[in-house]
């Protein structure tokens, strides 16, 4: 039973990943490619590289930030709005420390007393 | 051991130093904090800058004040109690019928105004919240196994 359910479950994850990598394939507009650059040149002349617009992603959220949240900081704006998933990651991470931290300090503790009432 | 026992008595011009710092820290790490989204700064940011009242706390007047003036288990009460309000905050976006953690109620005031980045602002507060109780409670553990380290060395000698 426990093989079928896990069986069961990769196939479902593997139907999503290929459903994630079509969806990303095909409906994500590409931002930028980087068809247009040639390495080399840059190499030999990096002032000749175009810094009037931002590339990629950060073009988007450059220009329709304001719209998108009112906050007048960008970053805020990454952290909390474009990449919450990711905040609410660190912030777990915080808690898993803690308790990390309890289970050893409290331990050293116990065999602290323990220690005494040996001597 | 004469250095022991001058930490013990707490030395007068460390005690003052402390009293004179710990309120302009507390009052600095809240407000990056609160003005996170409209200036540089943040949740993360201001809450370790206020849990580090708890350490001129401890280096003013040493564990057993310290101990006594702050809860470990409130702390970690309110720390969970930041995660969930970080959370529904950001179910907020669901519930309005967008993605998770997006952006929604910005549509008050203008650009640069304290409340004007909706969820945003109140997620800033949420983290820092939860930071600051976090690393206080980190904070008070090594406070509490350096007491026991020197207890240890007193039963030593």
């Amino acid at each position: 039973m426990k093989k079928v359910i896990a069986l069961v479950s990769l196939a479902a994850l593997l139907v999503a990943g290929c459903f994630a990598m079509n969806y990303s394939y095909n409906e994500v507009p590409i931002t930028y490619d980087g068809s247009d650059t040639s390495v080399t040149d840059l190499y030999k002349d990096p002032k000749s590289y175009d810094l009037s617009e931002p590339d990629g992603v950060a073009d988007i959220i450059v220009k329709t930030n304001l719209e998108q949240t009112m906050a007048a900081n960008n970053v805020a704006a990454v952290v909390f709005d474009y990449r919450g998933f990711d905040t609410i990651g660190e912030s777990f991470i915080l808690l898993a420390s803690i308790a990390g931290s309890y289970a050893i300090l409290r331990s050293g503790k116990k065999r602290k007393e323990e220690h005494a009432d040996e001597a | 051991m004469k250095l022991k026992e001058g930490i013990k008595e707490k030395n007068t011009v460390v005690k003052c130093g402390a009293d004179l710092i710990l309120p302009f820290a507390i009052v600095f790490g809240l407000c990056v904090i609160i003005f996170g989204t409209v200036s540089p700064g943040g949740g993360f940011q201001g809450g370790v800058l206020v849990a580090s009242a708890c350490i001129l706390l401890w280096l003013g007047y040493g564990y057993g004040v310290t101990s006594k003036a702050l809860s470990m288990e409130l702390l970690e009460t309110n720390e969970a109690l930041g995660a969930i309000a970080y959370v529904l905050l950001a179910a907020c976006g669901l519930f309005m019928g967008v993605r998770f953690c997006q952006n929604v109620f910005f549509d008050n005031g203008n650009v640069g105004d304290l409340i004007s980045a909706g969820t945003i602002t109140f997620m800033s507060f949420a983290v820092g919240y939860k930071v600051l109780t976090g690393i206080g409670v980190l904070l008070l553990l090594m406070f509490g196994m350096l007491a026991g380290e020197d207890d240890e060395e007193e039963e030593a000698e």
